[in-house]
């Protein structure tokens, strides 16, 4: 939902939570509609005997934030193989302005990250799981900051009217709800999901299948601990991809908010106070959400750096059980 | 129920087929490779140091033979240099000695010389004076021996003439 869709209507203050809301979450309708992704969708349902009006039909409908997960991942996959090939191609180990950007990061993770939690031998087998997931999610929460659908909404205002008075209009569609793929739980749970595989692949590939599952608890105990022991480190198993699930959802989302709470002061109190007490806000609220915008800037690399980084910590546990 | 925290299984499944094909992609398109080309890098440039620091030290073994063949080189050269200068000083002497040694009896041999010269040419000065008094006299008194006072100037001049030549 793009800003400034609601000035010349009504607004009240209390719509502003309900907007905001909207602006981060994902698009009610699909954006593109393909026939047989419906029939998949039902199929696929239909097996695990889920009907569309259960809040678990898997509808693989084109929604914004899938849309935006093509979106972010042709970038990254384009970006980084354009880079990394001329580089590699080149021979002459002297890296352009944003190569020298990823292989400080590459290196860094490398060096301080994969080799330090994982192990200077077996860091190999998942650098690549790390660096997928570092740039995959920095590129998702920094897509996030650039307002480009919300623009496309401005466009779709100003040149098409007619067209944006149909509500299948694409530039319409898109303009709706978030644009941050990584505010979405679903998506950082899906990549939570391959943490949550990858360290427990990790484990069984080292030490075996049983043994792993004997490593949960450290051995030597007495015995009535065990009752205690192993149900808390098997919820640690599972509470470990939830809260990284969710530290990157949240970060994001709240980040959004705030910045979109911050506009909508212009909008409450231009239909509050009138016109003059709008114009008399808006460089407060909008040298705000330029500072936020600037923290959101640090909070996008920071947190990808924390999954790639915690990701990398539970491989690495699985892996030295004895630390 | 909050549309931030809805459950969506397609997006869901989207994220998790999505992110699977971009890490297959990028492992085999752009991490591998750029791994392996770092890690040649690193070991190429840890080689190169190596190699640097070994030819410094070869550079500094060298530097001090050459500076050890130099001094040598410069003391001999000055061992030459003093010999050759005491040899050339020497032979300038003996050359200067002798030199003198044969000027000096040219010079006694052309004074002896000059001296014998000098006598024998007064000495036929001197016949010259009698033999061209003698002829004057002569001349002179066959004329005429008239006065007394020519005989005696005559006389007299014969005298002096032979007195001087006694004393030579």
């Amino acid at each position: 939902m793009f800003i400034g869709e609601k000035v010349g209507k009504e607004w009240t203050m209390d719509q502003a939570p309900q907007y905001a809301i909207d602006h981060v979450a994902n698009s009610k309708k699909n954006i593109f509609e393909f026939e047989f992704l419906n029939s998949l969708s039902e199929k696929i349902s239909s097996f695990f005997g889920l009907t569309s009006d259960s809040i678990f039909y898997i509808d693989l409908g084109i929604t914004k934030h899938v849309f935006l997960l093509f979106f972010v991942s042709t970038i990254v996959v384009s970006t980084l193989v354009t880079l990394i090939q001329a580089y590699i191609s080149h021979k002459k180990n002297i890296p352009n302005k944003f190569m020298s950007i990823v292989e400080m990061f590459v290196i860094y993770l490398r060096d301080d990250v994969l080799k330090n939690f994982i192990g200077a031998k077996e860091y190999r087998d998942w650098a690549s799981l790390i660096y997928t997931i570092f740039f995959f999610v920095l590129f998702g929460n920094i897509l996030g900051l650039i307002p480009i659908f919300d623009l496309t909404g401005l466009i779709g205002k100003l040149g098409y009217q007619a067209d944006m008075l149909n509500k299948d209009n694409v530039l319409y569609l898109l303009s709706k709800g978030g644009h941050t793929v990584t505010a979405n739980v679903n998506v950082t749970f899906a990549i939570a999901t391959i943490t949550f595989f990858a360290f427990i692949g990790a484990g069984i590939q080292k030490y075996g299948f049983t043994q792993h599952w004997k490593n949960l608890a450290p051995s030597g105990l007495p015995w009535p601990l065990y009752f205690v022991v192993v149900p808390i480190e098997f919820m640690g198993l599972f509470i470990r991809p939830l809260a990284l699930t969710l530290r990157l959802a949240g970060n994001m989302m709240g980040g959004h908010i705030a910045l979109v709470i911050f506009i909508t002061f212009i909008f409450s109190a231009t239909a509050e106070l009138g016109g003059f007490a709008g114009f008399g806000i808006a460089p407060f609220s909008i040298s705000l959400a330029l500072g936020l915008t600037m923290l959101e800037l640090l909070v996008a690399v920071i947190q990808a750096y924390v999954f790639a980084l915690l990701t990398a910590v539970f491989i690495g546990m699985a892996i030295h059980v004895d630390h | 129920m909050n549309p931030l925290l809805t459950p969506e299984l397609g997006t869901y499944v989207w994220s998790l087929v999505i992110f699977m094909t971009v890490l297959f992609v990028l492992r085999k398109y752009a991490w591998n490779p750029l791994l392996d080309f770092l890690e040649e890098r690193e070991k190429d440039i840890a080689e190169s140091l190596k190699m640097a620091e070994s030819a410094k030290t070869d550079l500094e073994q060298i530097k001090d033979e050459s500076e050890k063949i130099l001094n040598e080189a410069k003391k001999e050269g000055k061992a030459i240099v003093g010999d050759s200068k005491q040899r050339a000083e020497e032979s300038a002497a003996k050359i200067l000695n002798d030199a003198k040694a044969k000027s000096n009896e040219f010079l006694d041999d052309a004074k002896s010389k000059i001296e014998i010269e000098k006598t024998r040419a007064i000495k036929e000065i001197k016949e010259e004076v009698v033999d061209l008094s003698l002829e004057l006299a002569t001349k002179v008194l066959q004329r005429n021996v008239k006065d007394d006072d020519n005989s005696k100037f005559i006389k007299s001049s014969l005298e002096a003439v032979k007195a001087d030549e006694a004393k030579s």
